[in-house]
């Protein structure tokens, strides 16, 4: 039950949802990822993917613009 | 993981119209106000291209930017917002629980804003195309999308009819498939009749969808006709459902009180059958449900969140006096025998202001809810509590004389 952090500030879609599924898939279930964005469509399309997929998702507005997207692997 | 644990004054659960005027009222009263939205701010209206209806804007609005400002409002009284799921709740108690993936919450009290989500057909398959792979509900998402396409939607209502016609602008052919007979729609009579006299649109009266098919992706929708029973197969790109929502109250299904459709049941004053919790919105069993109407709901919940927290405080610290003796007067400010027993309770009170007796002049005009905790509804009275129970209630006769027999040491 770790917790990982994933730096995607400054990255455009499709990006950061291209590096959260490769580093997700080197995750044990019950690790929790915490993805930082800037960029306003993959604060959509990453939670998204991450709730498709079944997983928990948190979104943290840390900054005017600027998200942390907690996920937890659940499977 | 450890889950934290935070405290807020008022928690409410959505962020729509509803929800973000719900905390602007509360933020504004200076209450600890955090909003959970499970997706994005600004819930339904955010999904409507063009709001035209809403006072204070003669040019119209889109739902987009309308939200945004209640967004920004809502953060300049200090509302803290946060991005996640409601998993579970305890409303019960006088601190509330709720619960998240990471973060357990307490609050005095909570506003349910949690609206609903899009009906679906139920018709065969229909899981296997939903949002990306064929089945929409946002028109103003996925019309670019679709442009020189051919799209279907499903339903007859304002939102089919008038999302409809915005894809006309798009799509080469947008196909209506309406389960009442030729000419029947739900919509207003100027979109019906704008509608028909679209020539991008073509209507299957007497429709139903009986199943979905496609390779990976959507790429027919098989009609069936409700006189005839005949399958209709129908090539289309994208089909868009608006028959309606459903209410997001699963998780409230054990502690509060709702319709058969699972509508949350409130009064006027958008409380449910639990002390401070509140319900307001699309979620609420209503008659018209707008933004505008939303706005009004929440306005009402904010201001009785914080009547209910503040008689919640004098109700602990004066009413109940520690399990001590505790005089109550309860009298209406606008009724004049109330008032002329004021000096009465006031003189009473300078005599016993040195003895462990608390007593309390509560005025009932604006607010009833301190008689509510005492159970009391005749006004003038003294009710005397002790060991926080109230002992006995006076209603006729109020005097120096009779109030010194009332008490008990």
């Amino acid at each position: 039950m770790a917790e990982f952090n994933l730096d995607c500030l400054g990255e455009a879609c499709p990006i950061p949802l291209m590096k959260c599924e490769k580093k997700i898939a080197e995750l044990s279930v019950g690790d929790v990822l915490i993805v930082a964005i800037d960029h306003s469509c993959a604060m959509k399309n990453v939670p998204d993917w991450a709730r498709t997929q079944g997983y928990n998702v948190e979104i943290d507005e840390v900054d005017d613009g600027e998200w942390e997207v907690i996920i937890e692997k659940t499977k | 993981m450890e889950k934290k644990i935070e405290n807020y004054d008022v928690i409410i659960i959505g962020g729509g119209s509803a929800g973000l005027t719900a905390g602007i009222y509360c933020g504004r009263a200076r209450l600890k106000t955090l909003i959970i939205e499970k997706s994005l701010v600004g819930g339904l209206a955010t999904y409507t291209n063009e709001i035209e209806n809403y006072p204070g804007f003669p040019d119209g609005t889109t739902g987009l930017g309308l939200m945004e400002l209640f967004h920004k409002q809502a953060k300049k009284f200090g509302v803290t917002f946060k991005l996640t799921d409601v998993k579970k709740v305890d409303l019960k108690g006088d601190l509330k629980l709720i619960e998240t993936f990471r973060t357990n919450y307490t609050a005095k009290s909570v506003i349910v804003a949690s609206g609903g989500k899009p009906r679906l057909t139920g018709a065969k398959n229909e899981d296997l195309y939903l949002y990306d792979k064929g089945i929409s509900f946002c028109a103003t998402c996925d019309a670019a999308s679709n442009t020189d396409k051919t799209v279907m939607v499903i339903g007859s209502g304002d939102a089919a009819i008038e999302e409809g016609m915005f894809l006309t602008k798009f799509a080469q052919k947008v196909i209506v498939s309406v389960m009442h007979d030729n000419g029947k729609m739900d919509c207003n009579e100027i979109a019906k009749n704008q509608a028909l006299q679209n020539p991008k649109m073509e209507f299957m009266w007497n429709t139903v969808v009986a199943g979905y098919e496609g390779d990976g992706h959507l790429n027919t929708v098989v009609l069936k006709n409700l006189k005839t029973n005949e399958l209709l197969h129908v090539k289309v790109d994208t089909c868009f459902l608006f028959i309606g929502y459903l209410p997001n109250t699963e998780i409230f299904k054990d502690s509060l009180n709702m319709n058969r459709n699972g509508y949350l049941m409130t009064n006027e004053k958008m409380e449910t059958n639990i002390p401070g919790v509140f319900a307001v919105g699309d979620v609420r069993d209503k008659f018209l449900k707008q933004v505008a109407t939303a706005v009004g709901d929440g306005a009402v919940a904010g201001y009785c969140a914080e009547k209910y927290i503040y008689e919640s405080e004098i109700f602990e610290k004066q009413i109940l006096n520690d399990g001590k003796p505790s005089l109550v007067f309860l009298y209406n400010a606008a009724d004049q025998k109330s008032c002329e027993l004021l000096p009465v309770i006031e003189a009473f009170s300078s005599k016993y202001s040195k003895t462990k007796l608390n007593i309390s002049k509560i005025d009932i005009y604006k607010s009833d809810g301190i008689a509510k905790r005492l159970s009391i509804q005749e006004f003038p009275s003294v009710a005397y509590l002790d060991n926080n129970k109230v002992m006995k209630v006076l209603t006729t006769n109020i005097s120096d004389n009779s109030l010194s027999e009332f008490i008990e040491f």
